[in-house]
């Protein structure tokens, strides 16, 4: 038998698989030996069953500027409280040779260790810019202000449409359907000059034509609003 | 610079073929070389009008689907040799016009042509929306009736925004009022709108007003475009409403009932300018 047929009959023994093991960060802030034995056993007495056989990465991060220590005697107090260690992070170099004559492997840095504290954005202060509309809203147009008002200065013909989440002003004629608040705003307000609207609505509440001639009204500006559930309109 | 002008109006009826017919006739008679083109497809009209019904041979949908020439299929006119027409065809339907079909025709005729009138069909379906998606200046074809005016407000409305002008971010075309049938008796009455109802409903620039007149059906029927029939009232009133749209200073007339309407229109710019 040849050595490339052996090749060929022969299963492969191992393949490589991505995987991401759950893995706890033990970052060290200072070494004294003592404290930490101490304060582990405690830490660990409240939850013993959590550590138990924990993999264990050693951080160094915070003890850059320090000298190395002994990691011999740290190894033996985490594998005393039965974490399993996994290697060493960070830290300096005096620190990597003693870790490694320790028999830990180091481990490449963790990346967030770049990325201090970011100092965070101040929020900047949220300005809705309004929908403007200069040319005329013809028959069979819509227009739809979403999270916004919307201003229209010129004609709105019968048969157009106007939609704002927030309040509609007109300075044209207003002849069309006009519904502010759609998304259910009952502050909503609609303003106009010449109300000739086939319908006004303030949230889901609305006036018809046939309403509005039942009580005619000056002329000047208009302001139409809810009170009450009721779609009432006032002259300014 | 070639001007393509659409001649529409929403609603059926109200005059939008003779008015091609006689814009038609009135720039090519003022020596522009003009083409008229039909864009009713299914419902040809325009070759009657402009009595040439009996020359058709091919049309703009055998053009479209290069079945025919241009050449082949534009029939000169009867009375102007600058007039030519591009009948529609009667055997298809609005279907049978593409995009590109109607932007090659129209850009072949853009390479001879001063003036290219397109007659859209009634409705805003896709033949109208052909038929204006090209056009530089639109003439909007309204009768003094609510119903005629909703609809020429809807076509605004299109004109604005369903044009390549508008979705290319270019000028937009210019808009031009032509209220046709219009007869002052009428409106003196209060059974018709005025003049000034419909331009407080529309308000864009008057080219014209064509009184309601019997010279209109007559002309039809014989198949030369009312223009031509310079005695008639109708026909001074495309002939001054062609002169405006080039650009002449021309005062309205039969606005106003005979006798005292300089009067009256005097009075009207006074309300228009306010």
């Amino acid at each position: 038998m040849t050595v490339s047929s052996l090749a060929v009959e022969q299963k492969p023994c191992f393949q490589f698989k991505a995987n991401f093991l759950p893995c706890t960060v033990l970052q060290i802030l200072y070494y004294n030996d003592a404290i930490l034995e101490q304060q582990l056993s405690s830490t660990l007495s409240n939850s013993p069953s959590f550590f138990t056989d924990l993999p264990v990465i050693i951080d160094l991060d915070k003890m850059k500027s320090q000298d190395a220590f002994d990691f011999a005697k740290l190894k033996e107090i985490l594998l005393a409280n039965k974490m399993i260690l996994v290697g060493v992070r960070g830290g300096n170099e005096a620190q990597h040779l003693s870790a490694v004559q320790a028999g830990l492997p180091l481990l490449p840095a963790s990346k967030l260790s770049v990325t201090e504290v970011k100092p965070t954005k101040k929020e900047e202060p949220v300005v809705r810019l309004t929908k403007l509309v200069t040319t005329p809203i013809r028959s069979g147009m819509q227009v739809y202000a979403k999270d916004s008002d919307l201003i229209v200065t010129a004609a709105v013909s019968q048969g157009a449409e106007l939609l704002a989440d927030g309040n509609i002003h007109v300075y044209g004629p207003l002849r069309g359907r006009v519904l502010a608040g759609v998304q259910g705003n009952l502050q909503a307000r609609i303003y106009c000059s010449v109300l000739d609207a086939e319908l006004v609505s303030i949230a889901g509440y609305y006036l018809t034509k046939e309403d509005m001639l039942k009580s005619p009204l000056s002329e000047g500006m208009k302001q139409i609003f809810l009170d009450n559930e009721q779609v009432r309109i006032e002259v300014l | 610079m070639t001007k393509i002008i659409v001649i529409t109006s929403g609603k059926g009826g109200v005059g939008k073929t003779t008015t091609s017919a006689s814009f038609a006739v009135g720039l090519a008679g003022r020596g522009f070389k003009t083409a008229v083109i039909d864009f009713d497809i299914g419902l040809r009209n325009l070759d009657l009008i402009m009595g040439c019904e009996r020359r058709v041979v091919y049309d703009f949908v055998n053009v479209i689907r290069k079945e025919a020439s241009l050449n082949q299929a534009l029939i000169r006119d009867k009375h102007i040799k600058d007039l030519f027409i591009l009948p529609a065809s009667q055997t298809r339907d609005k279907d049978a016009l593409t995009l590109e079909g109607v932007a090659a025709v129209l850009e072949e005729l853009s390479k001879t042509f001063d003036y290219i009138v397109c007659d859209s069909p009634a409705g805003i379906e896709r033949g109208a929306q052909l038929a204006m998606y090209f056009a530089d200046s639109a003439i909007v074809v309204t009768n003094p009736e609510v119903s005629s005016v909703r609809d020429s407000d809807r076509m605004l409305g299109l004109l604005s925004s369903k044009t390549k002008r508008a979705e290319e971010g270019q000028p937009p075309l210019t808009e031009h009022l032509l209220l046709t049938r219009y007869s002052p008796k009428r409106v003196a009455r209060g059974d018709m709108l005025s003049l000034a109802d419909v331009n407080e409903i529309l308000a864009i620039p008057l080219l014209g007003v064509i009184p309601e007149s019997q010279a209109v059906l007559r002309a039809s029927n014989s198949g030369d475009p009312v223009i031509l029939d310079k005695e008639s009232d109708a026909g001074q009133a495309y002939l001054d409403a062609v002169g405006r749209f080039l650009g002449e200073e021309i005062p309205h007339r039969f606005i106003e009932e005979k006798g005292n309407w300089l009067k009256r229109i005097f009075n009207l710019k006074e309300r228009e300018t306010v």
